[in-house]
């Protein structure tokens, strides 16, 4: 029975966080005063706003809890072999997993609540663009940090070997992702003049470049190169019963990776206003985000069924 | 897989499991071990495989519904079983 306790308390832990921030944010879609802008552009009354608004997140939380739900069975099957050697490198990935979870309701809550004072205060409104592109930015680098020390960690125990094609594609790959996504930032900056904040970041230039670019391009290679290994890891790892539920984790693990990438790619393409527009980057954003929604039920369900492994 | 007789009952056990459940072959055996037969890893002898062929096979049909792979790797133990001169070093 204390073993039972013992195993389900990520669950039991995670699912009271969520529970609390599913509250907060729910409270604060309701409670927090409708934008004026989104009303008048939309003709909304301030109930319709509300209604509207929670209906246009009603997706986000159902994938919180699947990300929320998957890092907790993540942490089960790592405590499930805490005296194995790769015991330690799922506990690592469960964390990376954990700060990616994380990124979906924080930043949410966050620019709820800071956009809501910059809605009253329109000098506010660029210190809350600032503090919610930090927020967007360390905690998914964070994650994937985690995660890639972790796919490092298993490929080296493993021995895994690498085709020198395939690092070359992937290599490839993140470079037409990197100058494209360049090309896309820049074309809101204005280069002609690196001390002015005339720009959707609300940062000097050179700031942006140091403190935003470059880490989300740093943050997206530790993902892709992670997402790479821990690929290679499962399918040349041994086992044929191990290595299915391993690929469902992992191929989870992708879609979660490449999802968050893409999520913030289409930030890039159209930085964020700080209020509510129904537009193609609304739909685009609910269709990456439901994705990574679905990475996390495959990590969810390769996390049970390795764990099962454990049990039988 | 040939017996080898610097090599323990349990150590061919987790030869041929890990083919099937890679890193976690060792835990699983030892497990089985364990939980069934009531007894330390070390101490498996031959007289007992065929009971934990049994308990493996059982184990193994609630982790895959591919028929084909349970016996497959029911019938690679088995051949453990009728192979012979590697209890004794088990023990």
């Amino acid at each position: 029975m204390k073993t039972d306790k013992w195993s389900s308390y990520p669950t039991r832990h995670a699912m009271r966080a969520l529970g609390i921030l599913v509250f907060t944010y729910v409270i604060l879609i309701f409670a927090l005063p409708a934008n004026s802008q989104v009303t008048r552009q939309y003709h909304l009354s301030g109930l319709e706003y509300h209604v509207l608004l929670f209906a246009v997140v009603l997706p986000s939380l159902a994938v919180w809890f699947t990300a929320f739900y998957s890092y907790s069975k993540l942490y089960q099957y790592a405590r499930s072999i805490p005296k194995a050697p790769e015991g330690s490198d799922f506990k690592r990935l469960a964390d990376g997993c954990t700060w990616l979870a994380w990124s979906l309701p924080a930043p949410a809550i966050i620019s709820l609540l800071l956009f809501a004072v910059a809605n009253t205060h329109q000098g506010f409104r660029g210190t809350a663009i600032i503090v919610v592109n930090y927020v967007s930015l360390l905690m998914p680098l964070i994650g994937f940090s985690l995660i890639g020390g972790a796919a490092r960690s298993l490929v080296g125990r493993a021995k895994v070997h690498f085709k020198p094609s395939s690092i070359r594609a992937v290599v490839l790959f993140f470079v037409t992702v990197g100058v494209l996504y360049c090309y896309l930032s820049f074309r809101h900056l204005d280069l002609g003049s690196l001390g002015t904040t005339h720009n959707p970041y609300h940062l000097p230039v050179w700031l942006a470049v140091l403190t935003i670019i470059i880490p989300y391009l740093y943050a997206w290679f530790v993902g892709l190169l992670a997402a790479y290994e821990i690929t290679v890891y499962s399918k040349q790892v041994r086992g044929l019963l191990y290595r299915q539920p391993l690929q469902m984790l992992v191929g989870g693990l992708v879609m979660v990776v490449v999802s968050s990438i893409v999520l913030e790619y289409i930030n890039a393409v159209e930085p964020r206003v700080g209020h509510l527009v129904l537009n193609l980057k609304l739909l685009l954003t609910l269709a990456f985000r439901i994705a990574g929604g679905l990475g996390f039920a495959l990590i969810a369900v390769g996390a049970r069924r390795l764990k099962k492994i454990e049990e039988v | 897989m040939p017996a080898s007789n610097s090599t323990s009952l349990y150590d061919q056990l987790v030869r041929v499991t890990h083919v099937y459940l890679g890193p976690a072959a060792d835990r699983f055996i030892a497990r089985q071990v364990q939980n069934h037969l009531n007894k330390p890893p070390d101490q498996l002898s031959k007289e007992d495989l065929r009971r934990l062929i049994d308990w493996i096979q059982v184990a193994v049909s609630l982790l895959t519904e591919d028929s084909e792979i349970v016996e497959e790797y029911a019938a690679q133990l088995s051949k453990l079983a009728q192979s012979d001169g590697t209890s004794k070093k088990s023990r």
